[in-house]
């Protein structure tokens, strides 16, 4: 079993987790790019970096919930991909679904889809990474029903949604992305869920027997992986322009690097929201300084797999409980 | 023949027919109702020949993996492995290596691949779900920039023999391969020392660790194992389509995990048999032909594959609390 760990307060506390090491890290790195392109520094290239984190800013805030309380969501892409294909189908003229409404259903098939994943993984107990990989085809798979429909996206205020920015410098999207983080770390901070989740996380049995209904609040945190996703759909049909099946094709593998590397232990019970906003940013920070270095498109694959197995080496060292004998 | 199955293990469980036999009665049962409701496609040798092809380069790695899964561990990153393995050899030909080479330095490659997985599951100490989901998406990724997204052709007498070869002009040589493979898991499952250390790994490692097994070793040198099994279906795969492309064996992690839950291996590790995962990938691959033998749309049959893995995962966990509840 771990050492009890002592309680440090406040400042001591923050400089314990991965966060300082990360903000240190992310400066390093804005040297080396500024160093190799010129133009990595300027307003313009932040604006864009910026607006191309909302995405997977939203997805990882709520596979965070998710993960804290031990569980595992690799349906994210997919969710994302059919929330964005349906809406879009929506707004075609020939349906002509008021806007509203759109949201009501979007965010209805999210929170339906992460239920029926909490469901399974709760009440029949399969493994979650298993559960997904399932529903991660299966979804795939309903997206490709709309696959002969090209729809653009005509529809002014979803265009405006992920594509404005506030005095020409700072995108809706970042705004969106810091108030979804604040809420979601003030809840997991100060409320009686948040800090149940990491008690789940921390130790599933002990839990239940401290009378914590598990499986209803793990079921919860599916439900709000799906709800952000239905958002992070929402954004993608809006900043692309129009609704393609195979949209958010392997996000996955990039919100599972940002949350990793943002510290949250991959078999849960610790993490908190700055450090994936900083995580959340280097990995922007990284796609954009391959594009900027040229790196050839199937090259940056090998190099975000790549970035996620060194991620998770790094947690799998660090949260080992005892010694690895077998 | 000393030969104790894991289910035999079992206390005051008295069977009249395992569940292999139960699988494969199904096999026959769907057999002989796919061959009605597909005909005259489905049972004609037109179809039957490539589905064996095709089901040697599933079955033999469904077999190797199988040993990783009883030690309790998984390997996702196979269909990777496959992209990365049929680019290789294409990429190696291109470049005028001869086969025989091209087919050694593949398997090489899939060595290595296997043993970076080992490395991360027993020496960092990852969870093998999750390090397998990142190498996958190395394993790909090398490919794609390999083959530069395209597919390239890969002909040359040693690679086309590997999977469109004959041997006594009538055995196609996957099909050797195949049985070979599963002849040769079967013996080291049942009958070694080895497999019964990879039985008792999954079942309790600790007390494995205190008894002596070298746990570490073992899990290992199977993720070394179903490396290069991983490749050499690879390179048969590369043989039957002639070319190789980043995207072959996409999926197929899918296909081959569901087929071996279904034949009674345990996710936990610890359960499963050799004979189960062959009926259980004859099974899904029986369904999965039939579905494109019935026009089924590529990705319906991606739903199908998601869900069967769902199901599958599902029956087994629910038979499991079950058997706990009469304990």
């Amino acid at each position: 079993m771990a050492k009890p760990e002592k309680q440090y307060s406040g400042l001591r506390n923050f400089l314990r987790t991965p966060t300082p090491t990360l903000i240190g890290l992310y400066i390093v790195m804005i040297i080396v790019f500024t160093i190799a392109d010129k133009n990595f520094l300027t307003v313009q290239n932040f604006r864009g970096i910026f607006n191309n984190l909302a995405v997977f800013g939203i997805l990882a805030s709520g596979i965070t919930v998710v993960m804290i309380a031990g569980g595992f969501d690799l349906s994210i892409g997919s969710i994302s991909g059919l929330v964005g294909i349906v809406s879009a189908v929506l707004m075609m003229d020939q349906y002509g679904v008021p806007t509203p409404l759109i949201f009501i259903i979007a965010i209805a098939i999210g929170c339906a889809v992460g239920l029926i994943n909490g469901l399974i993984i709760t009440k029949i107990g399969i493994n979650p990474i298993i559960t997904t990989l399932g529903t991660l085809a299966i979804i795939r798979g309903v997206c490709y029903f709309w696959a002969d429909k090209n729809p653009r996206i005509y529809n002014v205020f979803i265009q405006n949604l992920g594509r404005k920015f506030i005095a020409n410098a700072i995108p809706y999207t970042t705004v969106y992305i810091i108030v979804f983080f604040v809420i979601i770390a003030l809840i997991l901070k100060f409320t009686r869920f948040g800090r149940n989740l990491y008690t789940i996380g921390g130790n599933e049995t002990l839990a239940r027997l401290a009378g914590i209904q598990v499986d209803r609040i793990k079921i919860i945190t599916y439900v709000i992986s799906g709800f952000f996703c239905s958002l992070a759909g929402l954004l993608l049909i809006s900043q692309l322009g129009s609704g393609r099946p195979e949209y958010g094709t392997g996000a996955e593998l990039e919100v599972l690097t940002i949350v990793v590397l943002g510290g949250v232990a991959v078999g849960g019970g610790k993490g908190n929201l700055l450090g994936v906003f900083v995580a959340l940013v280097i990995i922007g920070s990284i796609s954009n300084g391959m594009v900027m270095l040229d790196v050839p498109i199937f090259l940056r694959q090998v190099v975000k797999g790549a970035l996620l197995v060194l991620v998770i080496s790094i947690d799998a060292l660090r949260n080992r409980r005892n010694l690895q004998l077998y | 023949m000393p030969e104790i199955k894991a289910s035999s293990m079992e206390p005051g469980k008295k069977a009249k027919i395992s569940n292999t036999g139960i699988l494969f009665i199904v096999l026959v049962v769907l057999f002989a109702l796919f061959s009605y409701v597909g005909r005259p496609f489905f049972f004609s040798v037109l179809n039957l020949i490539p589905m064996l092809n095709n089901l040697s380069f599933i079955g033999i790695i469904a077999a190797v993996l199988t040993m990783v899964m009883v030690t309790g561990e998984i390997d996702f990153s196979i269909g990777g492995n496959i992209g990365l393995t049929a680019c290789l050899a294409a990429f190696l030909l291109s470049k005028g290596l001869p086969g025989w080479l091209v087919v050694v330095i593949a398997l090489f490659g899939g060595a290595v691949m296997g043993a970076f997985n080992g490395f991360l599951a027993t020496v960092v100490g990852v969870n093998s779900m999750i390090a397998t989901i990142g190498t996958m998406f190395i394993w790909r990724g090398i490919g794609y920039t390999l083959s530069n997204g395209e597919s390239m052709l890969a002909i040359n007498p040693v690679i086309d023999f590997i999977g469109r070869g004959f041997i006594f002009k009538v055995i196609p040589f996957p099909i050797v391969i195949f049985i070979i493979i599963f002849a040769l898991t079967y013996v080291v499952m049942n009958l070694s020392k080895w497999g019964r250390s990879i039985y008792a790994i999954g079942t309790n490692p600790m007390a494995s660790y205190l008894s002596g097994i070298n746990v570490k070793k073992v899990k290992f040198i199977n993720f070394l194992l179903c490396g290069i099994t991983a490749s050499l279906g690879g390179l048969i795969l590369t043989s039957l389509s002639a070319v190789g492309m980043p995207q072959h064996g996409q999926g197929l992690e899918l296909v081959i995990i569901s087929g071996i839950v279904l034949g009674g291996t345990a996710l936990g590790g610890g359960k499963g048999q050799i004979l189960g995962t062959l009926a259980g990938t004859l099974i899904l691959s029986l369904l999965y032909n039939f579905l494109t033998i019935m026009n089924v749309y590529y990705y319906y049959i991606q739903i199908v594959q998601g869900a069967v893995l769902v199901l599958v995962v599902a029956t087994y966990e629910i038979r499991q609390s079950r058997a706990l509840k009469r304990v």
